[in-house]
């Protein structure tokens, strides 16, 4: 189980992830893409937060820390909303019980993954830091022109 | 029948979500004001109790001189960004103390626990598509 890391360079704002995650969690999604000027557009969803606020805030257990990933058990879930202030990303919603990103736990590659058509989104952290080094060296040759 | 400590209700969803048999209500002025409602109830019942994030519950005997429904409202205060209220203050004050402080604060350091998540989405939006952003501008 990995992190998504996200390329904003890459994002085309088609909204797939949003889409793709809806579907395979009950119609209820956990991926927000916010458009920046109509210049940019950014996928936003639970960062899986090494020191998570929201397992902090959770006094039912729901939330807690499963290795990597932020995990969250529905049936401990009282929908009471503390998780949903706690976030200090605001991507953890509750719609009467909580519901958040579980990196489409147990499946080793999460659904949005999967589906973006630009290749902004990946599981993999050698390729994100391939491309961030990548483009640094590209900015460096062109005079810090991107 | 349940009674309720005002004082130490957050006004938060536990209780009325939990109540099986749907005595206890809510109503929500959109970005204004919260109200929970309990009705007076004769159940073996106490999910509310074990469940309420603030111990504000506990079960009396049942009586018929007390009120049939207590009534707890709260202001909702307002989003330092949007205005529009989105949280009761018993809550804020609740993550206040359960997040250590360190946390509180984003890479800024400006705290977000007085902003909405809604607001807390689009800043963090504008913060990582910023390079991005004024690279295509030109």
């Amino acid at each position: 189980m990995m992190r998504v890391y996200v390329d904003i360079n890459r994002c085309i704002g088609c909204r797939s992830c949003e889409v793709a995650c809806k579907r395979v969690h009950g119609g209820k999604g956990h991926v927000n893409v916010h458009i920046s000027e109509d210049r940019a557009s950014v996928p936003l969803f639970c960062h899986h937060c090494e020191e998570a606020a929201c397992t902090m805030a959770c006094y039912s257990g729901a939330l807690t820390k499963d290795g990597e990933r932020t995990s969250f058990s529905l049936d401990k879930c009282t929908g009471c909303g503390l998780c949903r202030l706690a976030c200090p990303f605001g991507v953890v919603w509750t719609d009467k019980l909580a519901h958040k990103c579980d990196l489409c736990a147990p499946n080793e590659t999460p659904t949005c993954v999967l589906t973006c058509p630009a290749q902004a989104l990946s599981n993999d952290y050698e390729l994100a830091l391939k491309r961030a080094r990548a483009r640094a060296g590209r900015a460096t040759i062109l005079g810090g022109k991107r | 029948m349940i009674q309720v400590d005002a004082n130490k209700c957050l006004g938060c969803f536990a209780c009325s979500n939990i109540c099986p048999n749907q005595f206890i209500t809510r109503e929500e002025e959109e970005g204004k004001r919260r109200t929970i409602r309990w009705s007076k109830c004769k159940e073996e019942c106490d999910i509310c109790v074990e469940f309420c994030p603030a111990k504000a519950l506990t079960l009396i005997p049942y009586s018929d001189s007390t009120p049939e429904v207590i009534e707890v409202s709260f202001d909702l205060v307002p989003c330092e960004v949007c205005k529009k209220g989105f949280a009761t203050e018993p809550l804020l004050k609740r993550i206040r103390e359960t997040v250590p402080s360190n946390l509180q604060t984003d890479s800024t350091g400006r705290s977000w626990v007085e902003i909405c998540p809604f607001c807390r989405r689009e800043l963090e939006a504008e913060m990582a598509s910023k390079q991005v952003v004024q690279s295509r501008r030109k």
